[in-house]
C-alpha cells in the first residue's frame, strides 16, 4: 500500500529531527512511489532502478533543503523530476512528447483539454449545421465566406446559423445555472 | 548495489537537521568565503588609511547601504533557488531597488556639482581597476556558496548560479569598501555595479556546470 502525504511528511520531519528509523522507513516507502513515477515517464526500463537509487541518495544528502512548513510531495517530486531530466540529458535521450506536457504544464494542459471537452459537449447539443458554423467561424477562426464555401451554403445562412446556435447555447447555459 | 542495502547504508548516517538549516549553511559558506576575501584585501590591497574617519561620513555608509542591500536581496534569491520547488523568477524584481535608489542619489549628487566635473567624478581614481578587483574578490565567496550548495537542491542551475554570483559580487564589493577610497555615488553605481554584474554573469555561465547534482 502507498504511504500518504501525511505519513511521508511525518517520517521526513522525524528523520530531520535525527530519528534514523523514521528516515529508513521514509526511504523504503519512497521506493514504490518513485518506481511508479519513473515507470510512467522513462522509456528505458533498465535505467529505472538506477534513477530511483540516485533519487534516494539525493533525498538523503540534500534533505536540509526541505522546509518543514511545506508540502513534502512537492519537494520530493521536484527532486524526482530534476533527476529524470538529468538522466535524459546524460543519456542524450529526448522526452516522449506526451510526457513533456506532463512535466512542464500538467495543470495548464489539463485545463485546456477540459475546456475543449466542454465546448465539444455544448456544440454536440446543437443541430449539425449550427454547430459546424460556430466551430468554423468562432473556434477555428475561419472567415464567414470560407465557412459558407466549405459547407456549400450562403454567407447569410452561416451568419444566421451562428446567431441561432449561440442564442441556443446561452439559453442552455443560463438554464443549467438557474 | 541493491536498493535495500543502499537504504540501510544511507539510514546509518542520520544527524539531526536544525530549523533554518538552509540559511545556516548559506551563512557558513558566505562567512568562510568572506574571511578569505578580507585576508586577500589585507594582504594585497591594504585597508584605506582613513577607514576610521571615513566610517563617520556619509559616502562610506551610502556605499555600504548599496552593496549590503544588494547582498541581502541576492542571498534571499539564493535561498529560494536552493530549494527544488518551482519558482517564478519575476518574484525577484525587488533586487533592482538598491540600484534605483543609488541612481537617485547619483542624480542628486550631479545636480550639486558643476557639469565640468562630472567626468572626473564618474571615473574617480580607480575606474579601471575597480570592477576587476570586485570580480576577483568575489571568487572566494562564490566558492563558499558552492560549498553550501553541495547539500542543497537547486533545480534551476543557471538562475541559482547567477544569484550566487550576484551575492558573491555584492558581498565582495561590501568588503572592497574597506579598501576603496572613492566617494561618488556615480562611481559606485557604474563601476561597483559592473564588477557585481560580471560576477553574476559568470555565475550564470558556470552554474549549470558546477552546481549539477
Amino acid at each position: 500500500m502507498r504511504a500518504s502525504e501525511d505519513q511521508l511528511k511525518t517520517w521526513m520531519v522525524e528523520g530531520l529531527d535525527g530519528n534514523a528509523a523514521s528516515h529508513a522507513a521514509l526511504l523504503r516507502a519512497l521506493v514504490p512511489v518513485l518506481r511508479a513515477f519513473y515507470r510512467r515517464r522513462v522509456g528505458d526500463g533498465d535505467a529505472i532502478e538506477d534513477i530511483v537509487q540516485e533519487t534516494l541518495i539525493a533525498v538523503h544528502t540534500r534533505r536540509i533543503s526541505y522546509d518543514r512548513e511545506r508540502v513534502f510531495s512537492a519537494w520530493l517530486f521536484a527532486i524526482a523530476r530534476y533527476k529524470m531530466i538529468d538522466h535524459f540529458r546524460r543519456t542524450r535521450q529526448t522526452c516522449p512528447i506526451e510526457d513533456v506536457e506532463d512535466i512542464l504544464f500538467a495543470a495548464g494542459f489539463e485545463d485546456e483539454a477540459n475546456a475543449r471537452m466542454d465546448v465539444d459537449q455544448l456544440l454536440a447539443a446543437l443541430p449539425e449545421k449550427q454547430a459546424r458554423a460556430i466551430r468554423e467561424t468562432r473556434i477555428d477562426g475561419h472567415s464567414v465566406a470560407d465557412a459558407a464555401r466549405t459547407a456549400g451554403i450562403s454567407e447569410s445562412d452561416v451568419k444566421i446559423s451562428v446567431h441561432r446556435g449561440l442564442k441556443a447555447l446561452s439559453a442552455r447555459i443560463r438554464g443549467e445555472r438557474l | 548495489m541493491n536498493t535495500d542495502s543502499l537504504i540501510e547504508t544511507l539510514a546509518r548516517d542520520v544527524g539531526p537537521v536544525p530549523r533554518h538549516a538552509v540559511g545556516r549553511r548559506l551563512l557558513f559558506g558566505l562567512l568562510a568565503g568572506g574571511t578569505v576575501t578580507v585576508l586577500l584585501i589585507a594582504v594585497s590591497l591594504g585597508f584605506r588609511s582613513d577607514l576610521g574617519l571615513a566610517m563617520h561620513g556619509f559616502t562610506f555608509w551610502m556605499k555600504w547601504a548599496y552593496t549590503m542591500s544588494l547582498g541581502f536581496a541576492a542571498i534571499a534569491m539564493v535561498a529560494r533557488l536552493a530549494r527544488p520547488e518551482p519558482v517564478h523568477l519575476s518574484a525577484f524584481w525587488p533586487v533592482v531597488i538598491p540600484f534605483v535608489l543609488l541612481a537617485i542619489v547619483a542624480i542628486a549628487e550631479m545636480a550639486h556639482v558643476p557639469s565640468g566635473d562630472w567626468l572626473a567624478m564618474w571615473l574617480g581614481q580607480s575606474w579601471k581597476r575597480c570592477p576587476w578587483l570586485v570580480l576577483m574578490l568575489s571568487a572566494p565567496i562564490f566558492a563558499g556558496l558552492l560549498w553550501s550548495f553541495r547539500r542543497l537542491a537547486p533545480t534551476r542551475l543557471r538562475a541559482a548560479g547567477a544569484a550566487a554570483g550576484l551575492a558573491a559580487g555584492a558581498w565582495a564589493a561590501t568588503l572592497y569598501c574597506l579598501h576603496c577610497p572613492e566617494v561618488s555615488a556615480l562611481f559606485v553605481l557604474t563601476w561597483y555595479s559592473l564588477g557585481i554584474l560580471l560576477a553574476a554573469a559568470i555565475g550564470a555561465l558556470v552554474g549549470p556546470l558546477v552546481m549539477r547534482w
